[in-house]
């Protein structure tokens, strides 16, 4: 097991809000893989749309993610399926 | 001699059917220790869980698109991992199942505390919080109705939630608090729905009763029949001119085709926050202009009336930022969202005009929430460095109501929305049911500044429409004409009664009627002067 990190900028005008949080849970679950999003000192697995509306990311801020996996062509395909889900 | 309880109309239907009485929500058990372990308690949330997610399914399923969204996004929380990993805890250490999950909705609350995006959101976990709460407890929410029948339900005053569960076995409506511009009122006069609202002895009604609801009688009479009803004045159904410019009031392109399909003579208020309040980002100019060529291109022949975004924190559009305030209906909205918002205001003009251009219509804007003549030269400087528009204001305010008489050169007309002329004139919250009655568009308060409104209007030379619920009402149109208001605008539903009314009667007549009104020293004398002036001239 490899662990894969990349970088998404929050886009999306209302910062990480009800439905990109939405988006990036039922992603991550259909995935069966374990990510978690590290953002201004804490870290939150991304199995749970409360927890990532609550680390309160603004828009023009920028989160790691960080994908526990074996194919890192998968890795990068979620990361950037990610960062589609916060150009709001 | 049946009982009959006094209250303020909506509508002219009438109807008899069985009282329900719809009991306010009972309050939520406290939490306690489970008797039952961990695990059994777990099993028992589950099954509540599952059974919040089918309330809301059904609720979804009726709602429109943006309430459906959310309905959506609850459903998903109530199976948050991090949601059922902190009801978890509190389960091992004790807790019973309501307990656990209203401790668990409480931390993700306090997390989203102080910050003005997430605010409703803390409204819709306690909403969940509290719909878990009650399946646990047994307790019912919901109204229940039945789909068949003939039912009149009876209550404190009824929400949106609660509209929404109306069925079609709902043939009349009681509420004791509530006013004629509440959301129950507006629903049922849409929906044909008779009703009463304000009735203050609503609450000595009991299940099982038959009641006559009879809106034109301003009552409801218990054990009273379908003929006990006041009957309505009747206007014979004519084509004949109108004493004044009868239009409709639209927000929404099948609005205006239904609007086209009645007498309206254009329409007197399109209400473009539909537009926006959905969208996630700003459309951009040639979205607006390509939503707002279709609605122009279907509205009924005549002038077209457009209100610029009418929004504030209460009604928020999720691409402006629009912070938590103490008290939305008086604090940065409608037009004074130009400080901060002055390009989107812009957009919205430049759209019209593009739209206007493509469809060759006459357009009229206006921008509602002015209170001084600074502002309103300051709107009808900007509209017409757009667009070739007829330029007004909406008069919601006190203020500029007393400075009609300085729009003269300023602005070409003006329209008065009586529902918020009604709340700021009389200090009367719309959204509070208990306040209801000050809310009557017979009220002498308000009958005497439309008065002075249409006065001071046609010494000014600028015209005055009213576009509020008031002018849906046949009869409160004749005093309108009388008192030199110079065009009205009505739901789509109303506008052929009302012009059937105003095709009756000479300006004369009108104005004896206005006079009539003047004369009553409270709503319910206001009224009936006028109604016995108007039968007067049949």
């Amino acid at each position: 097991m490899a662990s894969f990190t990349g970088i998404v900028e929050v886009l999306d005008p209302i910062g990480m809000h009800a439905r990109p949080a939405g988006q990036i849970v039922k992603l991550v679950k259909e995935s069966g893989l374990d990510v978690t999003f590290q953002y201004d000192g804490t870290e939150s697995k991304a199995n749970s749309a409360l927890r990532l509306m609550a680390m309160k990311v603004k828009t023009g801020e920028k989160i790691t993610v960080v994908i526990e996996g074996d194919d890192e062509g998968t890795a990068n395909g979620i990361i950037s399926q990610i960062q589609d889900f916060l150009k709001g | 001699m049946s009982k009959q309880m006094k209250g303020l109309g909506v509508g002219l239907t009438a109807a008899v059917g069985t009282v329900h009485v719809v009991a306010p929500a009972q309050p939520l058990p406290a939490w306690g220790r489970s008797s039952i372990g961990a695990e059994a308690e777990m099993d028992r949330l589950r099954g509540a869980t599952a059974a919040v997610v089918a309330d809301l399914d059904r609720l979804a399923a009726g709602a429109d698109h943006t309430t459906a969204e959310i309905f959506e996004a609850m459903k998903m929380w109530l199976e948050d991992d991090g949601l059922l990993e902190i009801a978890e805890e509190h389960l091992n250490e004790g807790s019973d199942a309501a307990g656990a999950i209203g401790q668990a909705f409480n931390a993700f609350a306090a997390m989203f505390e102080g910050d003005a995006a997430f605010e409703e959101r803390i409204a819709d976990l306690q909403d969940l919080s509290r719909r878990v709460q009650a399946h646990l407890a047994g307790i019912h929410l919901g109204l229940d109705l039945p789909q068949t029948g003939r039912l009149v339900l009876v209550g404190e005053d009824f929400s949106p939630a609660d509209t929404a569960q109306f069925t079609p076995a709902v043939v009349g409506v009681i509420t004791r608090a509530g006013g004629p511009t509440s959301h129950t009122a507006i629903i049922c006069r849409a929906r044909s729905i008779a009703a009463v609202v304000s009735v203050t002895d609503a609450g000595s009604l009991v299940d099982g009763q038959t009641v006559l609801v009879d809106p034109v009688g301003d009552r409801v009479v218990v054990d009273g029949s379908i003929t006990d009803a006041t009957k309505p004045l009747e206007f014979a159904d004519t084509d004949a001119a109108t004493l004044i410019p009868v239009r409709s009031n639209i927000g929404t392109a099948a609005d205006a085709k239904t609007a086209a399909a009645t007498k309206a003579n254009g329409v007197g208020l399109f209400r473009t926050e539909l537009l926006y309040l959905s969208a996630s980002t700003q459309p951009s100019v040639e979205q607006q202009a390509a939503s707002y060529a279709e609605v122009l291109a279907a509205a009924p022949d005549g002038p077209i009336v457009v209100r610029t975004i009418d929004a504030g924190s209460d009604k928020p559009v999720p691409f402006l930022n629009m912070p938590h305030e103490e008290n939305p209906s008086l604090g940065v909205r409608g037009f004074r969202l130009i400080v901060e918002h002055r390009q989107f205001i812009a957009d919205q003009l430049t759209s019209l005009e593009a739209a206007r251009k493509s469809t060759g219509r006459e357009v009229w804007v206006m921008a509602p929430m002015i209170a001084t003549v600074d502002e309103a030269a300051e709107f009808a400087a900007l509209a017409r460095s757009i667009g070739d528009f007829k330029v007004g204001i909406m008069i919601e305010t006190p203020a500029i109501s007393m400075q009609v008489d300085r729009l003269s050169g300023v602005v070409d007309f003006v329209s008065i929305g009586t529902n918020d002329l009604s709340q700021y004139l009389f200090a009367a919250d719309r959204m509070n049911p208990a306040l209801g009655a000050l809310l009557n568009p017979w009220q002498p308060g308000l009958i005497r500044m439309l008065a002075k409104i249409g006065t001071d209007g046609a010494a000014a030379g600028v015209s005055v429409g009213v576009c509020g619920e008031s002018a849906s009402d046949p009869a409160f149109a004749v005093v309108l004409a009388g008192l030199g208001i110079t065009s009205v605008s009505a739901s789509p539903s109303q506008v052929n009664v009302v012009s059937n009314a105003l095709a009756s009667v000479t300006l004369e007549q009108a104005k004896a009627v206005a006079a009539a009104a003047l004369s009553g020293t409270d709503a319910a004398s206001a009224k009936a002067a006028a109604l016995e002036a108007l039968a007067a001239t049949r």
